[in-house]
């Protein structure tokens, strides 16, 4: 009897694991249910993989922007942002190595995607140089 | 229900009967008997890529019974011949309770001959292990290097064993260079050596970059490594002799304690590959801010050099910094 019972436990412990519950997105991610949709932090390093922010950088969730300083003498043409985003979200484009920041003029866009994949909201990441 | 009942009642007991068994099986221990012929072996000591002018060091290890006789000679055979400085020990080493090597002399001092370096023993021994240190020549760079061991005892025997082949590395290395602010601040990646400002003046197209202190009292500048043709403003309180004008590619790294360079506890090790899949393509003309055991990826103007400059020790007081640097030569160029 006991047999049975353990057999048909494995069973359905099985089928559960194949049944799929929630849709995945085009890059193998968990679509959630989740509709937040913001950057919380910031970072920014440079080649030698030490940040090159001088302070915090200020992300403004309403106006979907990000104003960071960089130290004064920072080789703007090779760096590596790093995005903390809320639960879920994704980062469009993706960032797969180092960045060209240098074109001040023309800020970089970063799109953030909810857990639900259902909101957009693109951040600007403007930079300045530290002034001497 | 059935198949369960037969598992508990015969399967498992025997099962657990046969561990059981096994488990008090008694194997009997035998002295192992040591071969009766000269015997020997060897380990390489050093790490990391081989470098002109640097050393490669085996441990040579060699025995025969007592009651067969004695050690008479060792020899190791280089396929290229070493360099000045290439010798087989003389000292036999044992470990004490501190944990230093204390030598004990057991035969001459070597003596080479062509690719050749040999010791007689003196003493009667019928074990040793003797280091052989064989320093890097110029003519093996780019090339590989093996070794024949070889022992002989007196009632006859000879016995070798081989090694390698090595790859010398193509790189170059220099350690230890003094820089400072002012003064000796011109480095030169071409001749890996440092002029001051006459030796910059005297040599303007060797000076690939410029070492610059600098306090500044709104932006962290401290020390910097800036190219000749670098923007005035990371050449603070520098007047370039005429000619010095290189625009030389350096990229900051952190990290990356190279273990030939900073001779400290990590085992890293810059070598030939790491310098022909650089790019530097994208990376300015200086690097301010470097602090001690940072360093840059550089390349010259002309692509025909590519180094790793290390500091190894910077002195804010004197302006100052202790750098060592491995250069590649780029092939074709």
């Amino acid at each position: 009897m006991k047999t049975y019972i353990i057999t048909i436990a494995v069973s359905l412990l099985a089928l559960a694991g194949c049944k799929k519950d929630y849709p995945v997105d085009e890059d193998g991610l968990l679509i959630t249910t989740r509709a937040e949709c913001y950057v919380s932090n910031f970072e920014l390093l440079g080649t030698d993989f030490v940040t090159v922010r001088n302070g915090a950088a200020v992300i403004d969730t309403v106006a979907q922007t990000i104003n960071v300083e960089v130290l004064y003498g920072t080789d703007l043409k090779n760096l590596y942002p790093q995005f903390t985003l809320v639960t879920d979200a994704k980062l469009d484009p993706k960032i797969t190595g180092k960045v060209d920041f240098s074109d001040l003029d023309h800020p970089k866009i970063y799109t953030v995607v909810s857990g639900n994949r259902k909101v957009r909201k693109p951040y600007t990441v403007y930079i300045t140089v530290q002034p001497r | 229900m059935l198949h369960t009942k037969i598992f508990r009642k015969s399967i498992l007991p025997a099962l657990a009967a046969g561990l059981f068994l096994a488990g008090c099986k008694k194997e009997e221990y035998a002295l192992p008997v040591p071969k009766d012929v000269l015997q020997n072996d060897v380990i390489k000591r050093t790490l990391g890529p081989n470098i002109v002018g640097q050393q490669i060091e085996f441990a040579y290890a060699m025995a025969i019974l007592p009651e067969k006789g004695k050690l008479v000679s060792a020899q190791v055979e280089a396929s290229i011949a070493g360099a000045n400085g290439t010798y087989l020990e003389n000292n036999a080493y044992y470990t004490n309770g501190s944990g230093q090597d204390v030598g004990v002399p057991v035969a001459e001092p070597s003596v080479t001959s062509g690719n050749t370096t040999s010791v007689t023993y003196n003493v009667d021994t019928f074990a040793a292990t003797l280091r052989y240190y064989y320093v890097i020549p110029e003519e093996a760079r780019g090339k590989q290097v093996s070794f024949t061991f070889s022992a002989k005892s007196d009632d006859g025997e000879t016995v070798s064993y081989k090694m390698g082949p090595y790859t010398i590395a193509t790189m170059d290395m220099v350690r230890k260079l003094n820089v400072s602010n002012g003064a000796a601040a011109y480095i030169s990646i071409a001749d890996m050596k440092v002029y001051d400002e006459a030796g910059a003046a005297a040599n303007p197209d060797k000076i690939d970059l410029v070492y610059v202190y600098y306090a500044d009292p709104d932006v962290i500048f401290n020390h910097a490594l800036v190219s000749p043709a670098a923007d005035a403003q990371y050449l603070p309180g520098v007047d370039l002799p005429a000619g010095v004008n290189k625009s030389t590619k350096v990229q900051k790294v952190f990290n990356l304690q190279d273990y030939n360079l900073a001779q400290s506890q990590y085992g890293i090790y810059i070598d030939d590959l790491d310098f022909e899949k650089l790019d530097l393509s994208n990376a300015p003309d200086f690097a301010i801010n470097l602090k001690a055991e940072a360093g840059v990826w550089a390349e010259t103007s002309d692509g025909k050099y590519r180094a790793y400059i290390y500091f190894n020790s910077v002195n804010n007081g004197s302006k100052s910094a202790v750098i060592s640097m491995k250069r590649y030569t780029m092939s074709g160029k």
